[in-house]
């Protein structure tokens, strides 16, 4: 009997028990399928990485030595090495394609991954494994051949398969921030299939380690590579290769938003169970005191109670988990495997969806069970009896001429709001969950435009940016520069170490340049210092260094360290490193090589000496492909934060009609208008909005700084928001609170004085 | 059983006694005594008012004797047990198998029907009265699925009542039953309560300011200001009918 008097009230306060199954189903949505999304990410790679034995720790030298092998291999720790030849090539399908090529010993390590076509043989002299990728954009399937020049020496292999590379999970080739698919590749060859057997050499070593590499992994290496008359110019270890570190920095970043966002909507979503719930009990006070005379029990009644919450937040929170992992990361995912080549894009599951749906549906009970217990402390007499009014005290502000001066509407909500605090609190919390999400999710979408105008009109003045041919020689460069009229510019990775931290980071040498408008710290623009090396703010702060502080660097590839002092300190969004005059970098007894030639306009060809163009509005462009995915996510948020924000307004608002109603009624029986009292309920209403708002904007800021802060460690990600997108989130927030507040104006007009101001009962 | 007719004395058994009960609200200079050492018995099957003027104390001593509220001293001795020092679970119990009560304001949950509403009590004693019969005792078989927002003042405390009956208990304890009915309907549910007595042998007592009420009970308990002024038994109790309403 007592279910179905549960039904039945549930019926009555349908609105209240719908939000309630909402706000779990929402909150589990958001919390399993972001969960769904960045497990999905780390499971995909992992489960790749792990099948195609990734190697553990890559070694780049001129030629590793059997006996270099041998020494590695022995090493305590090792489980295995293989090594192979990294080059180069032009491809001779289409253009001047550029594709890396992979003659291996084994194909043991960092094997790749057959989607098409045989399996790789490691005997096979005629045969390459292209990657599916490339092959795809250039129109390649197996038993196609393919053809590229190497050393002046063209060579030309059957596609035997089509292939992934866990290495090139993601593959930027030149400049671009986004793949071109078309134009850079990678394909796995045997070692017999080198054409020239008596220039073969094995330039890398990749290392398989048992466990997790340790600190003195590399000083191991050195004196064993050193035992065998041997040494490394670059030790690379998995975590810091390009594509796993960049990938994984995708993965935390949405794990972030994934920790970050469902305890958001998690705590508001509780709150409001809470609120609710406890005015549901409330409300039933005198009922429970007839139960309790009748004789029932104080577990009965409890168990009774906190059903109500419990199986519709276990309902609500058990379809979110279902669903959430579904529907989002197939939002995702497609904008992703854009960017990253991975075999599987599959969301993921984990059994802290079921915890997390079945912690809701207890807390949920919990709060119920805190209402009733507290209702149940009394004893029966006393419960059935309405609750007395709750003691009223005059507030300082009585006594003020302020008060006098602030009207009926001021007045009443003044002394209305403080006699319902939780109430009030709600309210308050609403809003500011939901400007906060809003205000995070407007503030990264202008956070990517300012920065897409900061580098790609502020800073690159040039239209285009022309890469050097590696066997250019100085006559052709110095023809092509005046051709295009253009500006020569040297660029390169280094290591740069200070304090005992060491990153690498991106070299540029100048050589009177003004296609690129160096900023400062402020983003405005500045000078490079004259005669001095300068280095990029986030840089500096990753190695805690100062402007007259010295730090050691070198060339990636080089043994020596050497030594500069930082003359200043400049500002740029996406890449971090160190920029110098060229005569700076020449007293340091270092040679100049121009490597790119920066141009005002776009060349109509291109001239002798130049591999290819990358174009300002390209690069432009790659950054909005880019950013696509995080502009989902803020759409996604917007959203949640629309339904959120609706579910508890509303819910709110029906909470103080019903609580309030009798006032009202009592001032209609006055001789009050509907429109005076619907004043009333606004001006309460806009109170709430305006300070939820207040605290949500800083909310929403802090959100948005500790997402970016995980975009990885080349990206300086400035959090700014817009006057103009600030006064957007404003009307958003303030837009759906008060048409929320519409909805119960119109109730106002329905107030029912005789039965509203019935006796109790 | 018939005590109307005087020499009983042999088959009478006491089902209530109070032993100076006190019940007192607040602490320090603001005490108010609703109940002060309060003396009294009740036997078996008897039609009990307690009489007495708004805040003498009636309710209070109503919702003592129905496990409701803690005295603050005293004993109150039901079937020869304290309940005065119950733990709560036990006057949780206690609630359940001995004591119907009937309130002012019937208090019936309004979600659901009539029959449902009766047929709550299967939930608390092992042999409850068919809630069809019950419903049918009180004349409302015809009303069986409607809401209590559907029936009358006087039909819902009928439902009360029978939903109190149902659950075969000692005792039924009326506060104000007819407090918030018109005369006629009042009588009615009197006429009711006190058939409980006379057929069912059910122990009723009745909380009225109605004085009126005293020649139809076989016991009179006045109460002014949180004491005892007076108890009077009745030899020949009227049928409710015949009282001055």
């Amino acid at each position: 009997m007592l279910t179905l008097k549960m039904i039945r009230d549930m019926a009555r306060n349908k609105m209240q028990f719908v939000s309630i199954f909402l706000m779990a189903f929402i909150a589990l949505f958001i919390y399993a399928g972001v969960g769904g999304d960045w497990r999905g990410l780390k499971h995909n790679s992992d489960s790749f990485y792990r099948e195609t034995n990734l190697a553990d720790v890559w070694l780049y030298n001129d030629g590793f030595t059997d006996a270099a092998a041998l020494a590695i291999e022995s090493l305590e720790g090792v489980s295995s090495v293989e090594r192979r030849l990294e080059l180069t090539v032009t491809a001779d399908n289409s253009g001047s394609s550029t594709l890396t090529l992979y003659f291996v010993e084994k194909g043991a390590i960092s094997k790749p991954y057959l989607m098409e076509g045989e399996p790789f043989d490691p005997e096979d002299k005629d045969g390459v494994w292209l990657d599916k990728r490339f092959a795809d954009a250039n129109g390649l399937t197996p038993g196609d051949t393919i053809g590229a020049s190497l050393s002046g020496y063209s060579m030309s292999k059957t596609i035997r398969g089509l292939i992934y590379s866990p290495e090139h999970v993601y593959e930027a080739g030149g400049d671009a921030m986004t793949p071109d698919f078309a134009m850079y590749g990678h394909a796995y060859l045997s070692r017999k299939a080198f054409p020239l057997p008596f220039l073969f050499r094995y330039s890398a070593m990749l290392i398989e380690t048992e466990s997790a590499v340790g600190a003195d992994f590399e000083e191991r290496v050195a004196d064993a590579l050193r035992g065998a008359d041997s040494s490394y110019t670059v030790y690379l270890e998995q975590a810091n290769h390009p594509s796993v570190s960049i990938f994984e920095n995708e993965t935390q970043q949405h794990k972030m938003i994934g920790d970050l966002f469902p305890v958001v909507f998690l705590a508001i979503a509780l709150l409001t169970i809470l609120t609710t719930m406890t005015r549901i009990v409330a409300s039933q006070r005198t009922q429970i005191g007839v139960l309790k005379a009748l004789g029932f029990t104080k577990s009965a009644i409890t168990r009774h109670y906190t059903a109500y919450g419990f199986f519709l937040a276990l309902a609500g929170a058990a379809l979110g988990a279902a669903l959430g992992p579904l529907a989002l990361p197939s939002l995702f995912f497609p904008s992703l495997s854009s960017f990253y080549t991975l075999p599987e894009w599959e969301t993921a599951w984990s059994v802290a969806y079921a915890w997390a749906a079945a912690g809701v549906a207890v807390m949920c009970a919990a709060v119920t069970w805190l209402a009733v217990h507290r209702l149940l402390a009394g004893a029966p007499a006393e419960t059935m009896r309405p609750k007395p009014p709750s003691a009223f005290r005059h507030n300082p502000l009585e006594r003020t001429k302020l008060w006098r001066r602030l009207g009926f509407n001021a007045q009443w909500n003044i002394r209305d709001a403080p006699r319902n605090p939780v109430r009030s609190a709600m309210a308050v919390v609403g809003v500011f969950g939901c400007a906060a999400l809003v205000v995070c999710a407007l503030s990264m979408n202008d956070s990517m435009l300012w920065m897409r105008v900061w580098q790609y009109e502020t800073i690159n003045r040039y239209a285009a940016k022309l890469a050097i041919s590696a066997n250019a020689s100085t006559a052709e460069i110095d023809g092509a520069v005046s051709e295009v009229n253009g500006e020569a510019v040297m660029e390169a990775s280094v290591e740069i170490r200070a304090n005992g931290v060491r990153k690498s980071g991106a070299l540029l040498v100048t050589d009177g340049v003004t296609l690129i408008q160096p900023t400062d710290v402020n983003m405005k623009p500045s000078a490079f210092p004259d005669g001095a090396a300068s280095i990029t703010l986030k840089m500096a702060q990753s190695l805690e260094v100062r402007q007259g502080d010295t730090v050691q660097w070198r060339v990636y590839g080089e043994d020596e360290w050497l030594e500069l002092t930082i003359g200043g300190i400049h500002r740029e969004p996406v890449s971090q490193g160190l920029t110098m005059p060229r005569a700076y970098f020449e007293s340091l007894g270092l040679e100049y090589r121009p490597t790119a030639i920066l141009t005002p306009e776009v060349p109509p060809a291109l001239p002798d000496g130049v591999d290819f163009a990358t174009l300002t509005s390209d690069s432009a462009a790659d950054w909005d492909d880019l950013t696509e995915a995080m502009r989902l996510t803020i759409y996604l948020l917007i959203i949640a934060a629309a339904i959120l924000s609706i579910v508890v307004l509303y819910n709110l608002g029906l909470m103080s009609f019903t609580e309030m109603e009798r006032g009202l009624a009592t001032l209609k029986v006055l001789g009050f208008k509907s429109g005076a009292l619907r004043g009333l309920l606004l001006t309460q209403n806009l109170w709430f909005s305006a300070v939820g708002f207040a605290l949500g904007v800083p909310g929403g800021l802090w959100l948005t700084r500790t997402i970016v802060a995980l975009s990885g460690e080349t990206f300086d990600f400035p959090v700014s928001i817009r006057p103009l997108t600030l006064l957007a989130a404003l009307m958003f927030t303030f837009g759906l609170s008060l048409s929320v507040n519409m909805m119960f104006s119109r109730k106002t007009r329905r107030i029912n004085m005789v039965e509203s101001l019935k006796a109790m009962e | 059983m018939d005590r109307r007719n005087g020499d009983a004395s042999s088959t009478v058994k006491e089902i209530i006694r109070f032993e100076n009960v006190t019940r007192r609200y607040g602490e320090g200079g603001h005490i108010l005594y609703a109940l002060d050492s309060v003396n009294f018995s009740i036997n078996t099957g008897e039609f009990v008012v307690i009489l007495g003027p708004s805040g003498a104390g009636k309710s209070t001593l109503l919702n003592l004797l129905g496990g409701m509220d803690a005295a603050t001293s005293g004993a109150i001795l039901v079937d020869g047990k304290d309940i005065a020092g119950l733990p709560d679970d036990k006057l949780t119990e206690y609630r359940a198998a001995q004591v119907g009560f009937i309130f002012q304001f019937y208090n019936l949950i309004p979600t659901l029907t009539a029959l449902e509403n009766i047929a709550l009590t299967k939930k608390l004693v092992k042999q409850p009265m068919d809630a069809h019969e019950a419903l049918d005792m009180v004349g409302l078989a015809d009303h069986a699925d409607q809401f209590p927002a559907q029936l009358s003042g006087g039909e819902q405390q009928r439902v009360s009542i029978a939903r109190a009956v149902a659950k075969n208990p000692d005792m039924l304890l009326c506060d104000e039953p007819t407090g918030a009915l018109d005369s006629e309907t009042g009588l009615a549910i009197l006429e009711m309560l006190q058939r409980m007595s006379r057929e069912r042998g059910k122990t009723v007592i009745i909380v009225s300011h109605n004085a009126a009420l005293a020649e139809a009970a076989d016991r009179v308990i006045r109460i002014r200001s949180g004491r005892i002024t007076g108890i009077a038994e009745n030899p020949a109790p009227k049928p409710v009918s015949e009282v001055g309403w």
